[in-house]
C-alpha cells in the first residue's frame, strides 16, 4: 500500500479530458485543447460549456439550439420558489444555493446523470442567485428574459434591467475563465459522488457544498475583503506588513498546482483596468507588496497571484456584491461540474480509498456504563 | 511527485483515522478499538456517537446528558418544515433529506464543525423522515418524545405510536452496525467537503447525495425489489441463472474491503431469521445460490453477502417502507460522517488531487463564424 499523501497531493485520482491544469508551465487547457486565453478571446459562457460537454465547439445551430433550451430552463419550480422564500433574509447565499438546487433537482425516484439535467441545472442557478440576492433587498424577483444570454440575463434578473453591455462582457469573461479546473476540490466531490451511481443533483449539491470552503471557493469573498480592509494603495505595505507579523495568510495567493502566474489572473488582471480602475490600483500595489513579502519569507516557494484575487476586482467592477462572489464562482463551475460527471459515467467505478488505523489496538472489552 | 492512476483509488491511503477500522482480511469492524460485535448487542445507538465523537464510551452523566442534548435537537426550524411542505408528496426520501438538512444546516456566517453541531444535526435526521413519510400518507407530523431513545423515537414519530421493545432493540443494532465504516465513499465525500473548511451541513448534504448511489447505499431497496421479483425459494436457482445470462447484479454481495464475511451482515442475518422467517427463507436460498453461482464465475474473488443483504429483511420487519431503508442507513451514519468531519477539521489539508489529462494536444479554437 502506498503511503499516506496528506491532501491527496501528487496522487492521481482521475483521467479526464474535460480540463487540464499544467501547473508547471503555467497553462489552463480546456476540452478539445484549447489554452485559456485562446477560448477567452473568442468564445461565450454558453459556448464553453458546450465544449465541456460536447469536447467541441458549437457552430451557430448548435449553439443557437443551446441557448434557447438554457432559456427555457431557467424556471424555478414551485418547490424551489417555495424553499427559498421560507429561508431568513440574512441566510448565507451559499446555502440558499445549495438547499435550492437541492430542492430544484428533487425527483421522484433516482435518475441517472443526463446532458439535459446538466443544461437545466446550470441555467437555474443564475435564478436562484439573483432571487436570493433581490430577497435580501427586499425586491419582487424579476422573471428571467428569453431573449439575453446568461451572463446579461443573470444581470437582468439581480438588478430588473439590462446591464452595459461592458458589465455583460465582463461577467461572460469570468464565467468563462472559471468554468473549469482540473480535478480541484468541488469537482473531485462532484466525482466522488457520481461514482457510487448518484444522480447529478446530488453531485451538484455536494460541488456547491464543497466550493462553499474558503480554502476553496470562498477565496475570492476574502481576497475582497482583504483589499476592502487595506482601503488605498498607500496603505498597502503597512497593513500587509502587520498582518504577515502576525501569521495572517494573504487570501489570492499561492496555488498548489501554479508554479507560474496563473493564466486566469493575468486576463483578469488586465480586464481590471477597464472594470475597476479605482480598485485595481489598490489591488496592483497590494499584489506588489504581497508577492514581495512571500518571496522574502519563502524564496523556494513560487509564490504567483492566484484567481481569487483579480476575479475579486472584476466582479467588483461587474457590481456584484462580495457577499454573492461565492455564488458566481458557483455559477460557473456548475458547467464543468455536470462536465465531468458526465464523462466519469463512462467508466463509472465508485471512488472508495483506504485509511490507515491510528486508533487504540483493536479488541479492547467495553465495560458496561455501571463501570466506566 | 506524481503517483500512478488507480481507479477508484482503491488501495490509496487518504486519511489517517482512529474513528473505524475495517479490517477487511479478519472480517473485523472496529470503533475506537472495540469490535463492533462487542458493541452491537448492549449499546445504545447514543453511546455508540458518543464513542464516535468523543473517543470513549460515556459515563451515566455524560450519557444522561448527551441523551437530554439529543432529545432538544429534534424539532426542525420553519424554513425546514417549510421545505419539507413545499417538496412534492412523491419525492425520493433522500432527495427529501438532503433538501431539508440543507434547510436545516443554514447559517448566517460560516461555523467550523464542533461536536454540538454534531450532536444537533444527528438528532434531526429521524424528525425529518418521520414527517415526509407522514406527509406522503396525509396525516400530521408527530412531535418528537423526549423520554424516548433515538430509535424508539424514530419509530413513534413514523407510526404516531410507540413501537414493542424488540422492534426499538433491533432497530437499535442496525443504527450501531451501521453507524460507521472507515473510508466509505459518502465519508469520503464529506471529507473532502470539510477540507475547503466549509460548514458541517455542507459536508453532510454532500454525504447524503453520495449514499444516496446504489453502489453504496441504495442499495438496500434493491435487494428488495430482486426478491420480490425472486418470487420463492424454488424459484431462486431457474431466476438467478437466467438474469445472470442477461448481466444482471446480485444485489447485496461483494465488497471493496472484506475478504471474509461481514461481521455485520452475520449479526442481521441472526436478526432476521428470528424477526423475518418468511423473508429469511428467500433470502437465505437466495444467498446460497447467488454465492455458489458468483464462485463458479470468479472462483479467485471472495464474494461474500454484504451488509445491505440482510439489512432489507431487519428493517421490513422493523416496519420501514422500503424508500426508507436508505434514509434510514443515511440517520446512523451521520454519526460517523459527523465524527471524520470533526477529526478532518482538527488536522487539515485540502484534498485536492491530481488529475491526468487524456485529451487532445493545444490547439486553437475557431472562431463562430468559421465553424461547419
Amino acid at each position: 500500500m502506498p503511503e499516506f499523501s496528506p491532501g491527496l497531493e501528487g496522487v492521481v485520482a482521475a483521467e479526464t479530458a474535460v480540463s487540464e491544469v499544467d501547473g508547471a508551465n503555467g497553462r489552463l487547457i480546456y476540452r478539445g485543447g484549447y489554452l485559456i486565453e485562446d477560448l477567452a478571446a473568442v468564445a461565450t459562457f454558453e459556448e464553453t460549456a458546450y465544449l465541456l460537454w460536447h469536447g467541441e465547439l458549437p457552430n451557430r445551430d448548435e449553439l443557437a439550439a443551446l441557448r434557447r433550451q438554457m432559456a427555457a430552463d431557467r424556471r424555478l419550480k414551485d418547490s424551489t420558489r417555495g424553499t427559498l422564500t421560507s429561508l431568513d433574509l440574512t441566510t448565507d447565499p451559499m446555502d440558499a444555493l445549495r438547499t435550492a438546487v437541492s430542492a430544484q433537482g428533487a425527483t421522484r425516484s433516482i435518475t441517472k446523470p443526463t446532458l439535459e439535467e446538466a443544461i437545466a441545472l446550470v441555467s437555474v442557478v443564475p435564478t436562484i442567485v439573483a432571487v436570493t440576492y433581490r430577497r435580501a433587498k427586499g425586491l419582487e424577483l424579476v422573471e428571467p428574459r428569453d431573449d439575453l444570454g446568461h451572463a446579461a440575463n443573470m444581470l437582468w434578473m439581480m438588478e430588473g434591467k439590462e446591464a452595459s453591455p461592458d458589465r455583460v462582457h465582463w461577467l461572460d469573461s469570468y464565467l468563462v475563465l472559471l468554468a473549469d479546473h482540473g480535478l480541484n476540490a468541488s469537482t473531485f466531490t462532484a466525482r466522488v459522488i457520481a461514482s457510487t451511481g448518484s444522480d447529478l443533483t446530488s453531485c451538484v449539491v455536494g460541488a456547491i457544498g464543497a466550493l462553499k470552503g474558503p480554502a476553496h471557493g470562498g477565496a475570492t469573498f476574502a481576497a475582497r475583503t482583504m483589499l476592502d480592509k487595506i482601503g488605498t494603495a498607500d496603505n498597502a505595505d503597512r497593513w500587509l506588513r502587520e498582518a504577515h507579523a502576525q501569521h495572517a495568510r494573504f487570501p489570492g495567493f499561492g496555488h498548489r498546482v501554479y508554479r507560474t502566474y496563473d493564466p486566469r489572473a493575468k486576463i483578469l488582471r488586465e480586464m481590471a483596468k477597464a472594470a475597476a480602475p479605482e480598485l485595481r490600483k489598490t489591488a496592483e500595489h497590494t499584489e506588489e507588496v504581497a508577492l514581495q513579502i512571500l518571496h522574502e519569507a519563502h524564496p523556494e516557494r513560487p509564490n504567483a497571484t492566484n484567481v481569487d484575487f483579480w476575479a475579486s476586482v472584476v466582479l467588483t467592477g461587474v457590481g456584484i456584491p462580495k457577499e454573492l462572489f461565492t455564488c458566481v464562482f458557483a455559477t460557473s463551475r456548475v458547467a464543468g461540474w455536470t462536465a465531468h460527471v458526465l464523462e466519469s459515467l463512462a467508466d463509472l467505478r465508485i471512488i472508495r480509498p483506504a485509511s490507515v488505523w491510528k486508533g487504540p489496538e483493536p479488541g479492547t472489552k467495553p465495560l458496561p456504563i455501571a463501570s466506566r | 511527485m506524481t503517483t500512478e492512476y488507480v481507479p477508484g483509488l482503491e488501495g490509496i491511503v487518504a486519511a489517517q483515522t482512529a474513528i473505524s477500522l475495517v479490517d477487511g482480511a479478519n472480517g473485523r469492524l472496529v470503533y475506537r478499538g472495540y469490535v463492533i460485535a462487542d458493541l452491537a448487542e448492549d449499546m445504545s445507538f447514543e453511546e455508540v456517537a458518543h464513542l464516535l465523537w468523543y473517543g470513549r464510551l460515556p459515563t451515566r452523566a455524560e450519557l444522561d446528558g448527551l441523551t437530554l442534548e439529543m432529545a432538544g435537537s429534534r424539532t426542525l426550524t420553519p424554513a425546514a418544515v417549510a421545505t419539507l411542505e413545499a417538496l412534492p408528496v412523491d419525492t425520493d426520501p433522500m432527495d427529501v433529506l438532503r433538501s431539508v438538512v440543507s434547510v436545516q444546516g443554514v447559517e448566517h456566517r460560516l461555523e467550523k464543525p464542533t461536536i454540538p453541531l454534531a450532536i444537533h444535526a444527528t438528532a434531526s435526521f429521524p424528525t425529518i423522515l418521520a414527517a415526509f413519510h407522514r406527509r406522503s400518507l396525509g396525516l400530521e407530523p408527530v412531535k418528537p418524545r423526549a423520554d424516548l431513545g433515538q430509535a424508539a423515537n424514530y419509530l413513534y414519530m413514523l407510526n404516531g405510536k410507540e413501537s414493542p421493545p424488540e422492534l426499538v432493540r433491533a432497530l437499535n443494532t442496525y443504527l450501531v452496525l451501521l453507524a460507521d465504516h472507515g473510508m466509505n465513499a459518502s465519508t469520503f465525500t464529506a471529507r473532502v467537503i470539510a477540507s475547503t473548511d466549509s460548514d458541517l451541513a455542507s459536508c453532510l448534504v454532500g454525504a447524503i447525495g453520495a449514499l444516496k448511489g446504489p453502489a453504496h447505499g441504495g442499495a438496500p431497496s434493491q435487494v428488495m425489489d430482486q426478491l420480490e421479483q425472486i418470487g420463492t425459494p424454488e424459484n431462486a436457482e431457474p431466476w438467478m441463472r437466467e438474469a445472470r445470462k442477461r448481466k444482471v447484479r446480485f444485489m447485496g454481495f461483494g465488497h471493496r474491503v472484506y475478504r471474509v464475511y461481514d461481521p455485520r451482515a452475520k449479526i442481521l442475518k441472526a436478526m432476521c431469521e428470528r424477526m423475518n422467517p418468511g423473508f429469511f427463507a428467500l433470502a437465505s436460498k437466495v444467498e446460497e445460490i447467488a454465492l455458489r453461482i458468483l464462485h463458479e464465475e470468479h472462483p479467485e474473488r471472495p464474494q461474500s453477502t454484504n451488509v445491505e443483504f440482510y439489512s432489507a429483511g431487519v428493517l421490513q420487519a422493523i416496519g420501514l417502507p422500503k424508500e426508507y431503508f436508505t434514509p434510514t442507513f443515511a440517520s446512523s451514519r451521520a454519526a460517523g460522517w459527523t465524527a471524520h468531519v470533526l477529526e478532518q477539521v482538527a488536522n487539515n489539508r485540502l484534498i485536492r488531487p491530481q488529475s491526468e489529462y487524456i485529451g487532445p494536444e493545444p490547439r486553437k479554437p475557431v472562431p463562430l463564424a468559421e465553424r461547419g
